[in-house]
């Protein structure tokens, strides 16, 4: 199917559009449903968003691309890169399993922090809103970067000693 | 969109009144009907197929039956 | 089968002048992997300012949960269902999903089938409502334009037919001269919104196409 129109008539209709944001549809309809325990939906976003920064610059700071990552932990590249673009979709248990295996962090808390299962505590959340302020996405790490993630794997690495 | 092929139609008296009554009805020509009618047949079998049902609703009763497609 | 491309033109904002984009009759995996690695990653950085800045949830700007790969995997091979793009500096600015199967409510074509709008969006970076200046105006104009134009290859005669995300309402109803038949209940309170023939004329003059 095609269609023709003059180069005028585009930008009359283009300039037409003003500042309106053009859409149509219904919302939100295929966004995966929460886990039946999050918190709130902003809370569940702001961990995601802190998983895919943190499978980021995990991978890049072990010098893996995508692919080289995927080997490692026996996963689909196309699932991690779904999972570092933030997209909205709760990845497969295997696969946060796999990568806390591969990045030696605790199991527990990449779960949590991937909005597969609820925090008992804050803390996952609160560190996880903390390191995705704290880290930019660039190519290679800096040093600010490397700092946010020492701390942030710090605590992913924790044991739930505190609580005992 | 890709070329077009030609089919012929052997349609009964009844049938092509039908065909005839849809087209005015819907403003459109008896292709454009006959096309409408693919699309829907497959759109709806493919749901079947899934396992969802065809229900028409009695908009005043609010009683549901079910269609039938195989 | 291969897109048929249309060039077309959009307006870059910060140069304030024209450049050629291609409006493409499908929705195929460049645009798919454009939607993961270009339109994710932007979304995602506006909704960590929106975190930031503390914006409640229901404030968000909606259509940032489209699942395009899903949209099209849930009606492949199906012929009511047609996509269409705009691609311009190689990147994929706006998708369309078409259902061929609705017909129209208005009271002047109530009962004829015409083209349905199931989603509509334009990339992040073209949308005015996350808090920067929109890189290109014109994406969503070409896709309703292209629904236009398949109404009538279709022998719909230029109908189609929307559920409006609320901040395009005024633009379907002022600029594109469609008709509002006001929220849909059944739809999310969605308003709906339908072009009539005489409307698609007034909005997209007939011209050869060829």
């Amino acid at each position: 199917m095609k269609l023709n129109r003059s180069k005028d008539w585009w930008l009359a209709h283009a300039r037409r559009e003003g500042d309106a944001t053009i859409g149509a549809g219904a919302l939100s309809l295929d966004a995966k449903p929460e886990p039946a325990d999050q918190t709130s939906p902003i809370e569940a976003e702001e961990t995601r968003i802190a998983f895919g920064r943190f499978v980021s610059l995990m991978r890049r700071r072990s010098g893996l691309t995508v692919e080289r990552l995927a080997a490692a932990a026996d996963l689909d590249a196309s699932e991690i890169l779904v999972i570092e673009n933030g997209a909205h979709s709760t990845p497969e248990p295997r696969t946060v399993f796999r990568l806390a295996q591969t990045f030696q962090v605790s199991q527990k808390r990449l779960m949590q922090l991937a909005g597969l299962s609820a925090a008992k505590d804050s803390v996952v959340r609160q560190e996880a809103v903390r390191f995705a302020a704290r880290s930019e996405s660039v190519e290679k790490l800096t040093k600010e970067e490397n700092a946010a993630l020492e701390t942030f794997v710090a605590i992913l690495s924790e044991q739930d000693a505190k609580k005992a | 969109m890709a070329t077009k092929r030609t089919m012929t139609l052997n349609l009964t008296d009844a049938e092509m009144e039908t065909l005839e009554g849809l087209s005015q009805q819907k403003d459109i020509s008896k292709t454009a009907v006959i096309r409408q009618a693919l699309r829907l047949y497959q759109a709806i079998d493919a749901r079947v197929q899934r396992g969802e049902k065809l229900l028409i609703e009695n908009d005043s009763t609010k009683e549901k039956a079910e269609l039938m497609l195989l | 089968m291969t897109a048929e491309i249309s060039t077309i033109h959009l307006l870059e904002v910060a140069s304030n002048s024209g450049v050629e984009a291609e409006l493409r009759d499908a929705i195929e995996d460049a645009q798919l992997t454009d939607w993961r690695t270009h339109w994710l990653p932007a979304l995602r950085t506006v909704h960590e300012q929106l975190i930031k800045r503390g914006v409640p949830r229901n404030q968000w700007p909606q259509s940032s949960h489209w699942d395009w790969p899903a949209k099209v995997a849930q009606v492949e091979g199906l012929l009511a269902f047609k996509g269409f793009c705009v691609v311009c500096a190689r990147v994929t600015q706006g998708l369309m999903r078409i259902d061929l199967n609705q017909i129209a409510r208005e009271s002047r074509q109530a009962g004829k089938p015409l083209v349905y709008v199931d989603y509509l969006e334009v990339a992040p970076w073209n949308r005015a409502d996350l808090g920067q200046a929109p890189r290109y105006r014109g994406v969503g104009t070409a896709l309703l334009a292209a629904a236009v134009v398949l109404s009538r290859e279709e022998g719909f005669k230029g109908r189609i037919g929307l559920h409006s995300l609320p901040q395009a309402d005024r633009f379907y109803r002022d600029s594109c001269g469609m008709s509002d038949l006001g929220p849909d209940v059944a739809y999310h309170g969605l308003r709906y919104f339908e072009m009539t023939s005489e409307q698609a004329d007034a909005f997209l003059p007939e011209e050869d196409e060829k």
